[in-house]
C-alpha cells in the first residue's frame, strides 16, 4: 500500500492503477461486516438485488412474497448502540397493498440505468412492473403470458428503452418503456428463459440462457439469434496467415464485437474528410454484419448446441465485456470469449446450483473475483483470465 | 463566497515525458520535438545548438508521441495521442510557422478496461497505420491510405490481456506488430502478429519467443537490413528475427528508456532508472548479427526518453530531475565517463510536497518543494518577481533623486553618483579601492536641489537645479555656461538628452533649450495654461541624441501633452481622466515599438503606443502597480532595456513577443532609482529607499526564478520552523548493496533556511519511513517542535502495521529527539491541532496531548475518530477536521471537548 501510495506521489505509478490495486486488495479481503446491517422488510426469502447504477447507493430486493424494498446502503436510519451496528432499514416498501402490485413471489428487480427515479420488477404473477420511486406507485405493467424469470435493460443503451424478459414461455419478450408496448419476440429457446444480459460493448446485442442449456446471442435489428454458445467448442480456430489466404468461412462465427467495432468507428472523424465520405453509418452497421455473417444459430447443428447440461440460471459480462460467465444448473461455471463464443474451458470449482429460478452473478470491477450463489453459501471464485 | 478565484499557471510544465527526431518544419533542418505534460516544443538543430522555434499548448496530456512520413512527402508530420482517448496529426505550416491539425478525433471506446501499464502509440515504419493499445485485449488501427491520409478505426481483439510493449517490426510485406506480454503465470512472451487491414482481424506472425527474462519490459525494433527486434530485460537483451537468436546477460538494471543511434540500427542507447547511460552495440554484417555488446557510457539524469540528435550529442528528457543536453565523447573523463552534459533545463516535478515561505521577511513568499525522484532529488525554491541582489549600501536621509554620470562621453562606466537632497546635492564617485566617497566636481551646484543632471553633447555634464541650468566640462569640471530662469521664476520640472534641455518654469512656461559647445541656446518658449508635473525628451526615434517629441503632464487638467520640437507646437492631448495628477512620464522602445508611459499619483500607470514620426497615441491602458506615486526610469540589463517604476510594489517593466509584461521586484519601497554601471559594480542599480542608498545588480528579467538545491537522495516531505530558521525534511537515499541490490534508507534532515545547507540528520530505523512532518507548538510549552510522523514498511506487509511519532528540539542547529510513541499503522499525516497533536494513523484519527510524566514529556492519546480506510489526508481549522481518505471521500469531524 505504501509503495503503491508512494509511486503515485513521483508519478511512478498511474492513479488508476492503484485505485484497481486498492479495489482488489479490497475485494479479497470481503467479509460479513460487523457493524453494518440491513434490515430485511421481507416476510420470506429474497430474489433478486441490485445496487442502482448511478450513485451506487440505493439496493433495490424483490422477496418471494411479492414486495419490493429499496434500502439505503449509505446512510444508517439509526444506530444500534449497545452492540455497535449501524442498522439500515428499509426507505420504502411496495407490495400487494399498492394498486397493481405483485401477487406472487418477486424475480427479479431492476434500476432503470440512467437514473433512480424508475424501477422494474418482474413476478410470478406474470407482470412485469415499472415503479415510480417517489410516488412507489406502478406506471406501467406488461401482461407476459407465462411467469416472469429475468429481466434485463441495457445500461448503455442510448437509442431504446427496452426490457427484455425471459418468462416460462420460450420466447424472450422485449418491453418498450417509452411505448408501453411489447415490441419483438424473439424466438430460439426450447424452454423457459431464466437468464438474460445485454451486451456490455453494443446497445442491440443481447445474451440469453434458457431451461434448455443453450446460452444464444441476438442482435434485435435482425431476425433470429446469430450465436448459439456450444460447451465443446473451445479450441479457436489458427489465425490465418494474411498473405496464403482469404478464408472467408473463418468470418461465419463472426465477432460480435464487430456490430460494436462499426460503433467504436463513428467518433473517429477526420478533418481532412468531407462529411459525405463518412458512410452513412446507420445502414453501414446494419449491412455490415450481415453480408459477413452468415446464421451459424439458425443452422442445423448449431441450433442445438448446449452451453450447460441443465438450465442456465445466471448470465453476467465482465466489466471490458469481452467474456461472458454463465452459470448453470449442472453446477458449473464457465468462462466464454464473447467474440470468437468459444469455451474457455477456465476450470472452476464446483458450486451448488440446485435452483428452480433463475440466479445472479457478480464480477467484481477488476474483473478478478466472480461470486457465485452456491446452496447456502456464497462462493467466491478467482478469475483468471 | 461570491468571489472568484483567478487561477493562473505560473510555471509550464518542465517533466518531458516523450520526444523525438525528424524533419518536421523543414525537410532539410532536423528538428527536436518534446512533451511536456501538455505542451509540446519544436526546437531545431543548428551548429550553434539547440533553437527553441515554439511552444504549442494542446489540451490535454500527452500520451505518445510519434514522428512519420506520409508516403510521397517531403517532411515528417507528428502523432500524438491523449491520455483522454484522443488523437491529433500535426503537420507544419511553414507560411505561418505554426503547426496545422492535419487530422483528428476519438479514440475511445464506451467498454473496456484502460491498459495498466499505460497506453501505447505506434506508427507502421511503412506508413500503412497507426496502433493504439488504450484497453486491455484490444488494438485498435487507424489505416493510412497511399495518399497519407487516415481511414475508419476498428478494434482488433489481442487476446493478450497483460501487455507490456508493442512494437511495428522493419521490412514486412503486411504490418507486423511484436507483443511483449505477461500471461497469467506471469511469464513474458513475445508474440508476432500481421496486421489484415482488409480483414481488420490478426494473421499469425512471423516468429514468436516464449519464456523470456522475467523482467523484459522494452522492444526495441530493428530496421532492415537486419529486421527483427530486441527485447531488453533486467538481467539478459535477446535479440531474435525468427532465425538468428542473440542473447547476453547485464548488469541488474531497469531499462527505461532507448534512443536509436545510426538509421541502421546497430547502435542505441539505453538508459536504466538509475540514470546510467549504456551503448548497445550490435555486430552484424549487413546481413546477419554476430554479436550484441554493451558498454557503460555514463550518468545522466534518470531519463524517461532519449532522442540522439547529431555528432554525438543526445537529449536526455527526464521526468524525475532536470532534462538534458550531453555530449557523447570518444575519450572518457578522468572519472570514466563518456557523458560531458552541454545544457541542463530545469524540471520541477514530481512536486511530492511543498511549503510557502517568507525567507527574506518582504512579503513576498517563496515556493519550497520537494522535487525529483530518487537519485535526482532535490529542493527547488521558486520565487516569483525579480530580485535585487544586494553590494552595497550607506545609510542616507532624505534622498530626493539620484543620477549616474559618466565622467567623460567616452567612458563605457558610471564614474559618479549625484544625489540630491532638499537643499543640496551630493556627488559620489568610487575611489582606487572601490568604495563609494564623496567627492565634488567643481562646476556644479552643491548648495541646492538637483532636479536633473545629464552626460550631455561634447563630454559636457549638465545640471538643472531650481535656480539654473549649469553646462560643465566633463574633463576639466569646470563650468562652462549657465542660464537662469527670469526672476522670480524657478525651475520647477526639468529634463533633458544629450543634446537638449527641457525646462518647465512656474506658470506653465516651458522651455527648450539646445545645448552647443559650451553653450546654451534657448530656442523656444511655449506658455501652457495650467502648471507642468512632469516632462520628458527621451530619444525614442532614429537619433539616440535627439528628440523631436516632449511629453509632458500637466496639472488642473490631468493630461499628458505631446509637443514637436524644437517649435514646441502641441500635437496632441491625452486626457487621463481622474483625479489624480501625472507624476511621471517617459517614453521607451521595446522590441522596436515605441511607447508613453505615464504614470499618475496614485499608482496606476497608463501606456500608449507611441507612433514617434507623428506623435499620435493609441493603444491606451491602465494598470494599477501600487498606491504611491510611481517614479519612472529606464535602465539596461543584459543589452535590452527596460523600465524600472519606483513606488511602494517597485515593477519593472519589459517586453516579450511584443506584448508589456510587469514583474514585480522583491523590495518593500523605493523611492527612486538610477542605474548605476560602476566598473566594480557593473550592471547594477542604485537604489534609493527609506533612510537609506543601495548598489545592486538585478536577476534576470522574468517572472520565475528557481534555485536548485541538489540533494542526492529523494525529499518527500517538508516543514519550515521560523522560530529556529530552519527547514526540516524527511528524505529517502538509495545506494546499492554489496550484491548490487538497491538500499534504500530514510532520514530526517535539518536544513538552514538561508544557505539551504543540511546542519543535522537522524537516520530513521530499517524499512522505517517518514510519511509526515510538521512543526509545531504545544499548550503549556513555549518550545517549537518538529513532529515527524513514520511508517514500517516491512516487506511482507501490505500494510504498515507499526509506526511511529517522534518530537524533535532544535538545539544548536542539530536535531534533538525529545519524544517518541509507536503507533499502530502509519502515521500518513499530522497536524497541529488547539495545541495538540491531531495524527492520521491508517484508518484512525488520533488526538494526542503533550504532558508532563516524571519530569518529562509524553504523547498521550486523548481522543480518537475510527470508520476510515486510510486516512490520507487531514486538515483542520478550528474546531473542524476534513478528511481525505483512500476510497470514502471526505468527511469533516469536529473536537468537541
Amino acid at each position: 500500500m505504501w509503495r503503491g501510495l508512494r509511486g503515485r506521489e513521483v508519478g511512478a505509478t498511474r492513479p488508476r492503477s492503484l485505485a484497481t490495486h486498492v479495489r482488489a486488495d479490497r475485494v479479497r479481503q470481503i467479509n460479513l461486516s460487523g457493524h453494518k446491517e440491513i434490515v430485511s422488510a421481507h416476510n420470506s426469502g429474497i430474489n433478486s438485488l441490485q445496487i442502482d447504477c448511478t450513485e451506487a447507493r440505493y439496493l433495490l430486493a424483490g422477496a418471494a412474497d411479492g414486495s419490493v424494498g429499496v434500502y439505503d446502503t449509505q446512510q444508517p436510519t439509526f444506530m444500534d448502540s449497545a452492540i455497535k451496528v449501524a442498522k439500515h432499514e428499509a426507505l420504502f416498501t411496495v407490495d400487494k397493498s399498492v394498486p397493481q402490485g405483485h401477487i406472487y413471489s418477486v424475480t427479479c428487480v431492476q434500476w432503470y440505468p440512467v437514473d433512480t427515479g424508475l424501477f422494474v420488477t418482474g413476478s410470478f404473477d406474470k407482470k412485469i412492473n415499472l415503479w415510480d420511486t417517489n410516488t412507489h406507485q406502478v406506471e406501467l405493467q406488461f401482461e407476459m403470458p407465462e411467469k416472469v424469470h429475468a429481466i434485463a435493460m441495457s445500461s448503455i443503451a442510448a437509442t431504446h428503452m427496452l426490457v427484455a424478459a425471459g418468462t416460462e414461455d420460450v420466447r424472450i419478450r422485449l418491453c418498450d418503456l417509452a411505448s408501453g408496448a411489447c415490441t419483438h419476440t424473439l424466438s430460439g429457446h426450447r424452454d423457459g428463459v431464466w437468464a438474460l444480459q445485454w451486451s456490455a460493448t453494443s446497445e442491440w446485442v443481447l445474451y440469453s440462457g434458457g431451461c434448455d442449456g443453450a446460452i444464444r446471442f441476438w442482435d434485435i435489428r435482425r431476425a433470429g439469434c446469430f450465436q448459439v454458445l456450444d460447451q465443446n467448442r473451445s479450441q479457436i480456430e489458427r489465425r490465418s496467415n494474411v498473405t496464403s489466404s482469404t478464408q472467408r468461412q473463418e468470418l461465419a462465427s463472426a465477432p460480435v464485437g464487430s456490430s460494436s467495432t462499426s460503433e467504436m468507428q463513428r467518433p473517429v472523424a477526420k478533418r481532412t474528410k468531407p462529411s459525405t465520405v463518412s458512410k452513412p453509418s446507420k445502414i453501414a452497421k446494419i449491412k455490415d454484419p450481415g453480408v459477413r455473417r452468415s446464421h451459424p444459430g439458425m443452422t442445423l447443428a448449431n441450433d442445438r448446441s448446449t452451453a450447460h447440461h441443465g438450465s442456465v440460471t445466471a448470465l453476467q459480462t465482465s466489466d471490458d465485456g469481452l467474456n461472458l460467465f454463465s452459470a448453470g444448473t449442472d453446477s458449473r461455471v464457465r468462462l466464454w470469449d464473447i467474440e470468437s463464443g468459444r469455451n474457455t474451458l477456465v476450470n472452476y470449482e464446483a458450486t451448488k446450483i440446485r435452483t428452480h429460478q433463475g440466479t445472479q452473478l457478480a464480477v467484481s470491477m477488476d474483473s478478478s473475483l466472480l461470486f457465485v450463489p452456491s446452496a447456502h453459501s456464497l462462493q467466491v471464485i478467482e478469475i483468471s483470465l | 463566497m461570491s468571489g472568484w478565484n483567478y487561477v493562473v499557471t505560473a510555471q509550464k510544465p518542465t517533466n518531458v515525458t516523450h520526444s523525438c527526431v525528424g524533419y518536421f518544419t523543414n525537410p532539410q533542418e532536423l528538428n527536436l520535438i518534446i512533451a511536456k505534460c501538455t505542451r509540446i516544443e519544436i526546437h531545431l538543430l543548428t551548429a550553434s545548438g539547440l533553437q527553441s522555434m515554439l511552444d504549442v499548448p494542446l489540451y490535454g496530456r500527452i500520451a505518445t508521441l510519434e514522428l512519420f512520413r506520409p508516403p510521397g512527402e517531403s517532411q515528417d508530420v507528428l502523432f500524438i495521442s491523449f491520455e483522454r482517448y484522443k488523437f491529433c496529426v500535426l503537420q507544419w505550416d511553414a507560411e505561418t510557422g505554426s503547426p496545422i491539425t492535419r487530422a483528428m478525433g476519438d479514440v475511445s471506446d464506451r467498454t473496456g478496461r484502460p491498459t495498466d501499464n499505460g497506453q501505447i502509440g505506434i506508427v507502421d515504419p511503412d506508413c500503412r497505420l497507426i496502433g493504439l493499445h488504450l484497453y486491455d485485449g484490444m488494438f485498435k488501427v487507424i489505416p493510412i491510405d497511399n495518399k497519407g491520409q487516415l481511414k475508419e478505426a476498428f478494434n482488433i481483439r489481442l487476446e493478450e490481456l497483460q501487455v507490456l510493449d508493442i512494437k511495428f517490426l522493419y521490412g514486412c510485406a503486411n504490418p507486423t506488430i511484436a507483443v511483449l506480454y505477461q500471461d497469467n503465470k506471469d511469464a513474458r512472451h513475445v508474440k508476432t502478429y500481421e496486421v489484415n487491414l482488409k480483414e481488420k482481424d490478426f494473421g499469425e506472425g512471423p516468429w514468436l519467443q516464449n519464456n523470456l527474462d522475467n523482467g523484459a519490459g522494452l522492444l526495441i525494433p530493428v530496421p532492415l537490413p537486419l529486421g527483427g527486434a530486441i527485447i531488453i530485460g533486467e538481467q539478459t537483451i535477446v535479440y531474435y528475427n525468427g532465425s538468428v537468436f542473440k542473447a547476453i546477460p547485464i548488469r541488474p538494471s531497469i531499462t527505461k528508456a532507448y534512443g536509436r543511434v545510426d538509421s541502421d540500427g546497430s547502435r542505441y542507447l539505453l538508459s536504466d532508472h538509475n540514470g546510467m547511460l549504456y551503448l548497445l552495440v550490435i555486430s552484424h554484417d549487413k546481413e546477419r548479427v554476430s554479436a550484441l555488446n554493451v558498454e557503460p557510457l555514463g550518468e545522466t539524469s534518470a531519463a524517461s526518453t532519449l532522442s540522439y540528435l547529431d555528432n554525438g550529442v543526445v537529449f536526455v528528457g527526464s521526468s524525475y530531475g532536470d532534462s538534458q543536453l550531453i555530449r557523447l565523447n570518444h575519450q572518457a573523463d578522468v572519472k570514466g565517463s563518456y557523458v560531458e552534459v552541454l545544457e541542463s533545463f530545469v524540471n520541477l516535478g514530481p512536486i511530492v510536497d511543498l511549503c510557502v515561505v517568507d525567507l527574506e521577511r518582504q512579503g513576498q513568499g517563496q515556493v519550497v518543494t520537494c522535487s525529483g525522484a530518487f537519485k535526482d532529488g532535490s529542493l527547488r525554491i521558486v520565487r516569483n518577481g525579480i530580485g535585487i541582489n544586494e553590494q552595497a549600501s550607506v545609510e542616507l536621509q532624505g534622498i530626493k533623486g539620484m543620477w549616474s554620470l559618466r565622467a567623460s562621453s567616452s567612458d563605457v562606466y558610471d564614474t559618479f553618483l549625484v544625489v540630491s537632497f532638499i537643499s543640496e546635492t551630493r556627488i559620489l564617485a568610487m575611489n582606487t579601492d572601490d568604495e563609494l566617497e564623496e567627492t565634488e566636481i567643481d562646476g556644479f551646484d552643491s548648495e541646492a536641489q538637483t532636479l536633473f543632471c545629464h552626460n550631455a553633447v561634447h563630454d559636457q555634464l549638465v545640471q538643472v537645479t531650481a535656480g539654473s541650468l549649469r553646462l560643465v566640462n566633463a574633463k576639466t569640471r569646470k563650468q562652462l555656461t549657465e542660464w537662469k530662469a527670469p526672476a522670480p521664476m524657478t525651475i520647477n520640472v526639468a529634463t533633458a538628452n544629450a543634446s537638449q534641455v527641457l525646462l518647465a518654469t512656474g506658470g506653465g512656461n516651458l522651455v527648450y533649450i539646445e545645448i552647443g559647445q559650451g553653450t546654451l541656446t534657448g530656442v523656444a518658449h511655449s506658455q501652457l495654461e495650467y502648471e507642468i508635473s512632469c516632462l520628458d525628451i527621451n530619444p525614442v526615434g532614429e537619433n539616440p541624441e535627439r528628440s523631436n517629441l516632449v511629453a509632458v503632464g500637466m496639472w488642473t487638467d490631468i493630461s499628458v501633452r505631446i509637443f514637436a520640437l524644437p517649435s514646441l507646437t502641441l500635437i496632441n492631448k491625452e486626457m487621463l481622466g481622474g483625479e489624480i495628477i501625472p507624476r511621471s512620464v517617459l517614453f521607451c522602445s521595446f522590441d522596436g515599438l515605441a511607447y508613453l508611459l505615464c504614470a499618475v499619483g496614485d499608482g496606476h500607470l497608463f501606456n500608449f503606443m507611441l507612433n514617434p514620426s507623428t506623435g499620435e497615441l493609441s493603444d491606451r491602458k491602465k494598470i494599477s502597480l501600487g498606491t504611491q506615486p510611481i517614479a519612472l526610469r529606464t535602465f539596461r540589463s543584459k543589452n535590452t532595456t527596460h523600465v524600472f517604476a519606483a513606488s511602494d510594489r517597485p515593477t519593472v517593466i519589459y517586453s516579450s513577443n511584443k506584448k508589456l509584461l510587469y514583474s514585480n521586484v522583491n523590495l518593500k519601497e523605493v523611492n527612486h532609482m538610477c542605474p548605476f554601471n560602476s566598473a566594480s559594480f557593473p550592471d547594477s542599480l542604485a537604489i534609493g529607499k527609506e533612510g537609506e542608498l543601495t548598489i545592486g545588480t538585478i536577476d534576470d528579467i522574468q517572472k520565475l526564478h528557481i534555485r536548485t538545491v541538489p540533494l542526492g537522495e529523494r525529499p518527500c516531505r517538508i516543514a519550515h520552523q521560523e522560530q529556529s530558521r530552519s527547514f526540516a525534511i524527511c528524505s529517502a537515499k538509495y545506494s546499492q548493496g554489496p550484491n548490487n541490490e538497491d538500499i534504500e534508507t530514510h532520514y530526517v534532515r535539518l536544513i538552514e533556511d538561508q544557505t539551504f545547507e543540511i546542519t543535522s540528520g537522524f537516520a530513521l530505523d530499517l524499512y522505517e519511513i517518514g510519511c509526515s512532518i510538521i512543526t509545531c507548538s504545544f499548550t503549556d510549552d513555549s518550545n517549537v517542535y518538529y513532529c515527524v510522523g513514520t511508517a514500517y514498511a516491512l516487506p511482507e506487509e501490505s500494510e504498515p502495521t507499526k509506526g511511529r511519532i517522534l518530537v524533535f528540539l532544535v538545539e544548536d542547529g542539530k536535531l534533538q529527539l525529545v519524544a517518541e510513541k509507536e503507533m499502530k499503522g502509519a502515521v500518513y499525516n499530522l497536524n497541529a491541532f488547539n495545541g495538540k497533536l491531531l495524527a492520521g494513523i491508517n484508518q484512525k484519527i488520533a488526538l494526542y496531548k503533550w504532558t508532563l510524566r516524571d519530569g518529562t514529556r509524553v504523547l498521550e492519546i486523548e481522543s480518537s475518530h475510527h470508520g476510515h480506510i486510510l486516512a490520507l489526508y487531514v486538515q483542520s481549522r478550528g474546531d473542524f477536521i476534513v478528511v481525505g481518505d483512500l476510497m470514502k471521500s471526505i468527511s469533516l469531524l469536529i473536537y468537541k471537548k
